[in-house]
């Protein structure tokens, strides 16, 4: 992109303005500079403050350390039993900490909805705002603008994943006291791959449900194989489609599972940056890494709840085009 | 070499080398992105949409990398 050429040429005879008098002069006279003080305080008193915060740095480093603590990253993922329950076959029914987390984002989202639904504003509140513009997001930026035919039938289910596991990731950053005795901890309930798999096998249900329903049973399936191809190659084609079904579920799930696991895991090492290290100083100047860490974390579980309800609506939008 | 040794070693590699691909997917993309946003700024939005959904998938190949190296480490 060129930039447009500055018009500097006079202007033409034709041209009915009159010209400037030559009495005027064409520039005015440049107006006396003013001086601008220079403050002799300020430069002390930044000097003043470096000294002080290399003061304290040297110091922290020189702070008598008590036995060596250990930091253990790994001991927030697992779960032990609150609540006993016997299992029924194979299925632990048990109360964990991940379960009651899961309530936990159940009861947010219920009241919140029961809140906002008693007291619709036309003019809304701060509180309104903030869930008509998420729910905008899903209906409009999630379901409408991926799917084209079915995304009012089916946005019910792509707004309320996109609710549950944006809720759920952010709860998984509050700390709450289901630590080792009791301690304030961090958890998300979407780090289980459990939870992530069951969110997973609904799109993939639902895929598979919507594809049938639109196309029945066999014209749906027969659709996964490419229509001008030879026999052989048909079936390969096909094959490797049902494979790629079957891995959109363990994408699906791993992604989620895999995200919150390793923001988790980060948020904990900076967090005990000062055990892992042996060292005050060094914790003490990456605090401001771990609040930048830990912002970076809110920003994920956005993004991963976006992309999951996204990536739901292209899979289910998918299977209700199929047109080949 | 011990299996607890190489259990550790091949985690290292399993996320060490599974960064790779994703770290040069995601600078393409994204320069293709602020590309697309220099040329056009006023779909900007929708380019910044298309974006994060491009980051989401690339990233998961890297963490499908951590998640072997979790199993390694822990599990296996």
């Amino acid at each position: 992109m060129s930039s447009q050429p500055r018009d500097t040429a006079p202007p033409a005879a034709s041209d009915p303005t009159p010209d400037r008098s030559p009495a005027e002069p064409a520039h005015p006279a440049p107006e006396p500079r003013l001086e601008v003080p220079v403050k002799k305080t300020r430069r002390s008193g930044c000097l003043a403050w470096l000294l002080l915060v290399i003061a304290v740095f040297v110091g922290l480093m020189f702070i008598p350390g008590g036995e060596e603590e250990v930091a253990e990253v790994a001991g927030e993922f697992e779960l032990h039993a609150i609540i006993e329950i016997p299992a029924i076959g194979p299925v632990d029914l048990s109360i964990t900490k991940a379960v009651i987390y899961l309530w936990i984002t159940v009861a947010i989202i219920v009241v919140i909805s029961i809140v906002i639904a008693r007291t619709l504003k036309p003019v809304p509140g701060k509180l309104q705002t903030v869930i008509e513009s998420l729910y905008e997001l899903a209906r409009d930026g999630i379901a409408g603008s991926v799917m084209k035919a079915g995304a009012e039938r089916w946005f019910p289910f792509i707004g309320g994943l996109f609710f549950y596991i944006l809720i759920s990731n952010l709860v998984g950053l509050i700390p709450l006291p289901f630590g080792e005795h009791e301690q304030l901890a961090f958890y998300a309930a979407t780090g289980n791959l459990n939870v992530t798999i069951v969110l997973a096998v609904f799109t993939f249900v639902f895929t598979q449900y919507a594809g049938v329903k639109a196309h029945g049973l066999f014209r749906y399936m027969r659709s996964w194989a490419p229509s001008g191809a030879p026999p052989v190659l048909k079936q390969f084609i096909w094959g490797i489609h049902v494979i790629s079904e079957v891995f959109r579920l363990v994408s699906l799930s791993v992604r989620l599972f895999a995200n919150m696991v390793a923001g988790h895991a980060i948020l904990a090492v900076f967090f005990a940056m000062a055990l892992i290290f042996q060292s005050y100083a060094i914790a003490v100047v990456l605090q401001g890494g771990s609040v930048a860490i830990y912002l970076f974390e809110i920003f994920i579980a956005f993004i991963q709840a976006f992309i999951f309800a996204v990536l739901s609506a292209v899979y289910i939008g998918g299977a209700l085009e199929e047109g080949h | 070499m011990e299996a607890d040794a190489a259990k550790l070693l091949g985690a290292g590699l399993a996320m060490g080398l599974g960064a790779i691909g994703p770290g040069i997917g995601l600078g393409t993309l994204i320069g293709k992105a602020i590309e697309g946003i220099a040329r056009q700024p006023e779909v900007a939005g929708e380019l910044r949409t298309s974006m994060f959904i491009g980051i989401g998938v690339t990233e998961a190949v890297a963490l499908y990398a951590f998640v072997i190296a979790l199993i390694l480490i822990f599990v296996a």
